[in-house]
């Protein structure tokens, strides 16, 4: 089973690829095809933001007060002081968990897939 | 060496007179001849059926069904010597100690003793289930040569062992006719009838001593026996049949002065496909999936929650099987993907595998066999099976997964999807490990069960259960081992009755 990235974002990024890398520029980042969003710092931190939009609107269909500028501010907050792993692995050791379409995920994740999906 | 008696050549008229009386000849009623060979127990074994499967005879055991979806009654189980063993899979495992004990969260809970009450039989149950030596859960050390166990830590959720039955000289786990014949044979006090079938339970007029079995066969053949004691090892449908059925004295049945007998029956669901675990590294050692030979065992390992998290989190003892490879969609791919990311790990090389389960149900006093109207070919009252499944038994289950789930993040080696939620969802393609339970269960108040904590029927003295019947809980272990060291405690037990 291998990861699935977007072929989008596979596709945009392919091309100046090299060049960017050499400038050490994180490609994806900078070539997205996303409208600007008051979340895009934060959703930078994941790898496939589409990927993550999928699996989001299973946690907006989960968390039904979902709020995202207090889910952004309160994700700012947390991520002053750790990054997403070490987040995700705080949050799987203290059962801080979210379930979307039935996947049991670290809930600093999930959060920030549901801003993802509001992002869309 | 004596040869088995056909009860259709016995002399209508006849009247047997032993010490003990067994009636049926599956696992229990074979394991307590066996045990009581070497005594002076002028014992008989009255099995309903032959050394092979008969049609007439099966359908004996036909009967309704409503409630919950459920299996046939004629199909769950097969009547001839050997019982149900002729049909089983050899999967074996000693209960927990918590499996014994009350639990405030858990309505009808606790055994009337601790496992350390049956510890002692359980390598002689061993040896007659022939599941080679007992190893269980010290199989991790051996194991680990063929793969390592899945990281869980110290979470709720633990690998742990069930070991398989091979029958000597054969593939196929032990069928206790086959296997066990010429043993019996070998008995010198021992006259084991096949084609016999106990119509009735003949209680004296007072209604508190078993006074006389009728027992008939399917060509019209009638004789009684007079023993001194009668045990009851036709599982745990059978049992309380008969007890209800034999009403003639007293209108509510033998031992069911408080309604007990029928209720509380109990078998382990099987839901298929409850979960998807993905490990990010696709690699699992091969004894999840499939039997292995470990330290000369036969073993397989699941997934069981711990004591200490069945009690914290009010669970029951539902276990894990990781089964077949399975194919995420693209969602799934998605979420492992990103998951793996976010835990800074490689999922390139991820493996999807589907999960069942060995479910442990609630004990509920609805689930209950009562007597139909309908008659069988002896004239006896088929019975009908109320069949309940409650939803908090997959919630329950749903925790343990959920915990593993956590356990699978927190060690970054995988994670888990669980794949039931509704209701129609945990019932769809339910199998059903025919375990039967429960319905003759052990409690020594006679209002909150049928026998005591020696299997003897409450009120009538002469009158024993062998079997799972009378499991008061039914833990996730298959019963077959842990029905025989129950009654290897009780040949002693009768032992002691009848010097």
């Amino acid at each position: 089973m291998k990861a699935n990235i977007s072929r989008r974002n596979i596709l945009i990024a392919g091309g100046g690829a090299a060049v960017l890398a050499a400038a050490g520029l994180e490609v994806r980042h900078l070539l997205h095809r996303h409208a600007p969003s008051p979340y895009d710092a934060l959703l930078a931190k994941l790898d496939d933001r589409d990927a993550a939009a999928q699996i989001g609107e299973g946690v907006l269909a989960e968390i039904d007060d979902f709020e995202p500028k207090a889910v952004a501010k309160d994700l700012r907050a947390s991520f002053d002081r750790r990054n997403l792993t070490q987040a995700s692995a705080e949050d799987a050791a203290e059962d801080r968990l979210v379930e979307a379409n039935g996947w049991v995920l670290p809930k600093t994740l999930a959060l920030l897939c549901g801003l993802a999906a509001k992002a869309q | 060496m004596s040869s088995f008696i056909d009860a259709r050549n016995v002399p209508a008229g006849t009247i047997l007179q032993p010490d003990l009386a067994i009636v049926g000849g599956g696992p229990a009623g074979i394991s307590l001849a066996l045990a009581l060979a070497n005594t002076p127990i002028r014992m008989v074994l009255l099995e309903s059926g032959g050394m092979t499967p008969d049609a007439k005879t099966q359908a004996l055991y036909s009967g309704t069904k409503t409630g919950a979806p459920y299996l046939t009654l004629e199909a769950s189980r097969l009547r001839y010597l050997g019982g149900s063993s002729n049909h089983w899979g050899g999967w074996s495992r000693p209960l927990d100690e918590i499996d014994f004990e009350q639990r405030s969260w858990l309505p009808h809970s606790g055994w009337p003793f601790p496992r350390k009450e049956i510890e002692r039989y359980f390598p002689h149950a061993q040896s007659l289930c022939e599941v080679g030596p007992y190893i269980y859960d010290k199989a991790d050390k051996w194991a680990e040569t063929l793969g390592p166990l899945l990281p869980l830590g110290s979470g709720g959720v633990v690998t742990r062992w069930f070991q398989f039955s091979k029958m000597r000289g054969s593939d196929l786990p032990t069928h206790f006719g086959d296997r066990y014949a010429d043993d019996l044979k070998r008995v010198a006090r021992l006259s084991v009838y096949l084609h016999a079938n106990v119509t009735r339970l003949g209680l004296d007029g007072s209604g508190g001593k078993i006074d006389q079995l009728d027992v008939a066969t399917l060509t019209g053949r009638k004789f009684k026996v007079k023993p001194k004691l009668t045990v009851l090892a036709m599982g745990a449908i059978e049992n309380a049949r008969l007890m209800l059925a034999s009403n003639d004295v007293v209108p509510a049945g033998v031992g069911n002065t408080f309604d007990m007998v029928g209720r509380f029956f109990a078998d382990h669901p099987i839901p298929r496909d409850t979960a998807t675990l993905v490990l990010f590294g696709g690699a699992l050692a091969p004894y999840y999936t499939d039997i292995q030979n470990i330290h000369g065992a036969v073993m397989r390992a699941g997934l069981f929650p711990r004591e200490e998290f069945r009690r914290s989190h009010a669970v029951m003892g539902s276990s894990v099987t990781i089964e077949n490879k399975t194919q995420l969609d693209d969602l799934g791919k998605a979420a492992v993907a990103t998951t793996a990311a976010a835990l800074g790990v490689d999922a390139n090389d991820a493996v999807a595998y589907s999960l069942g389960c060995g479910l442990e149900v609630t004990p509920d006093p609805d689930r209950r066999l009562t007597l139909g109207t309908d008659k069988d070919a002896l004239g006896m009252p088929r019975i009908n099976l109320r069949m309940r499944i409650a939803d908090s038994d997959f919630a329950r289950f749903r925790q343990t997964l959920k915990e593993l789930a956590r356990q699978l993040l927190v060690s970054r080696a995988g994670m888990l999807r669980l794949n039931l939620n509704s209701r129609a969802e945990w019932l769809e393609g339910l199998e059903w490990g025919n375990h039967h339970m429960g319905t003759t269960r052990m409690h020594v108040d006679p209002r909150n069960g049928v026998v005591d904590a020696n299997s003897q029927v409450h009120g009538v003295p002469n009158l024993f259960v062998a079997g799972s019947s009378v499991f008061p809980t039914y833990g996730a272990s298959n019963p077959t081992m842990n029905l025989i060291a129950l009654t290897l405690r009780l040949a002693d037990h009768l032992r002691g009755v009848l010097r």
